[in-house]
């Protein structure tokens, strides 16, 4: 099975597709993961022991912590793409009915 | 509960010949219709024989621009009227949309409005399409594009007076989970009228199509998924497509329910709650999930869902524990 840094990485890789940015997504020696687009440099990282985040983010230097992959693509996003409008999902009352 | 049932297709596509016919079913008596039409003469209403007191015309506005509060307003004045016995004890509603009408906000309304939940639910959208002109239409009009997009089954009408080949190609690309049936001459089995429910679990597609800025592609998952991940993945979804996420459809095989598989349907950003089936319908347990999508990447979606689960496996307790023994 793929480690989650591996994981991670292809998705925020992908990401950066999906929201038609380009830039680059690598590994970093120490395991971190670097994602260098519009002139900007992120740092995400696997959370020290002891802190109550799983991941770092190092946006420009100002260090911030997410809980999980998806508030890491938050954070990321909100950086790179400030424009973006992000969608809450709704739930329906109820499911589908058969007639 | 009472099903809604949302008929969209574009302008002079065959809704209103169908629906005339569909009502003269004996199992569509009980049915009340409301019909959308632009403009200020009205005409619809007059070619479809139902009811008059459990048929009602919505006039001079489309549906998914400035009536969604008129289109409530109307359903809860139908129920109030059935509670008192003042129309007939209809059992379901069709709604004939304009033809200029883009059905998501429709669909929306009926998923999410507190006014009207509890008594009415959607059951689905059938999506007519012209043979003479559906091509042409689709390469023009992006509601019509939308239309086909969102729909759960698709009505081919006029298919007498043109060939259906390329156009039916044309429909798989766009929609590949919705079955196509072929009015003739504005007849068809009124059994296309019955979708809803666990009869919406979509059809296997293992192949990915697109037509321009919307895809289809189906998402094929052989392990079971966390039902964290689960939420997540709709969540972050939502957050990152938004109305980008036309269409998603989907029988998910949940880790903690094993011989239930969960039934997830969404429009945008506005899911139903997941149903849960009794059992899986066949052999095969896998995860499919058929999103149809305006220029979201297909590798994206595969790289969230397979990165949240391994995210939530990393912290579940239950495969801590088993790492431990």
């Amino acid at each position: 099975m793929r480690e989650i840094s591996d994981l991670a990485r292809e998705l925020l890789a992908q990401s950066l597709a999906a929201w038609a940015l380009s830039g680059r997504v690598c590994a970093q020696s120490n395991g971190a993961i670097l994602v260098c687009c519009k002139g900007m440099e992120i740092r995400i990282e696997a959370a020290a022991p002891g802190v109550p985040f799983r991941w770092m983010l190092s946006v420009d230097g100002r260090k911030r912590g997410a809980l999980s992959l998806p508030a890491v693509l938050r954070q990321v996003r909100a950086a790179l793409d400030p424009g973006y409008a992000m969608s809450r999902v709704r739930i329906a009352a109820l499911p589908p009915v058969q007639q | 509960m009472i099903g809604v049932l949302v008929l969209t297709g574009f302008l002079g596509s065959g809704k209103t010949t169908l629906l005339r016919h569909v009502l003269r079913q004996p199992e569509f008596s009980r049915t009340a219709v409301i019909i959308n039409e632009f403009g200020n003469v009205g005409l619809d209403h007059d070619l479809v024989e139902a009811s008059t007191d459990s048929l009602v015309e919505l006039q001079t506005g489309c549906l998914c621009c400035k009536m969604r509060g008129d289109l409530v307003e109307t359903l809860a004045d139908m129920l109030e009227r059935r509670d008192r016995g003042a129309v007939a004890p209809f059992t379901r509603v069709v709604i004939e949309t304009s033809g200029l009408a883009d059905p998501a906000p429709i669909v929306h309304t009926l998923m999410t409005d507190a006014g009207i939940a509890g008594r009415l639910a959607l059951s689905g959208v059938i999506t007519t399409v012209d043979a003479v002109n559906g091509l042409s239409t689709l390469a023009r009009e992006q509601t019509s594009v939308k239309q086909v997009a969102l729909a759960d089954r698709l009505v081919l009408t006029k298919s007498d007076l043109a060939g259906t080949a390329e156009l039916l190609d044309r429909l798989a690309k766009l929609n590949v989970s919705a079955p196509v049936a072929v009015a003739d001459r504005g007849r068809i089995d009124a059994r296309v009228f019955d979708i809803g429910g666990a009869g919406r679990v979509p059809h296997e597609h293992l192949h990915s199509a697109h037509d321009e800025d919307v895809q289809t592609y189906a998402i094929i998952r052989e392990e079971p998924i966390h039902a964290v991940t689960l939420t997540l993945f709709l969540e972050t979804l939502a957050e990152h497509c938004g109305a980008d996420l036309l269409r998603l459809k989907g029988i998910v095989n949940i880790m903690e329910s094993p011989q239930r598989p969960a039934v997830i349907h969404g429009v945008q950003h506005v899911f139903h709650p997941p149903e849960w089936l009794a059992r899986w319908p066949s052999q095969d347990q896998r995860s499919r999930i058929v999103v149809i999508t305006r220029r979201v990447p297909q590798r994206w979606v595969e790289a969230l869902l397979a990165a949240l689960d391994a995210e939530v496996a990393d912290v579940s307790p239950t495969v801590a524990c088993a790492k431990a023994r």
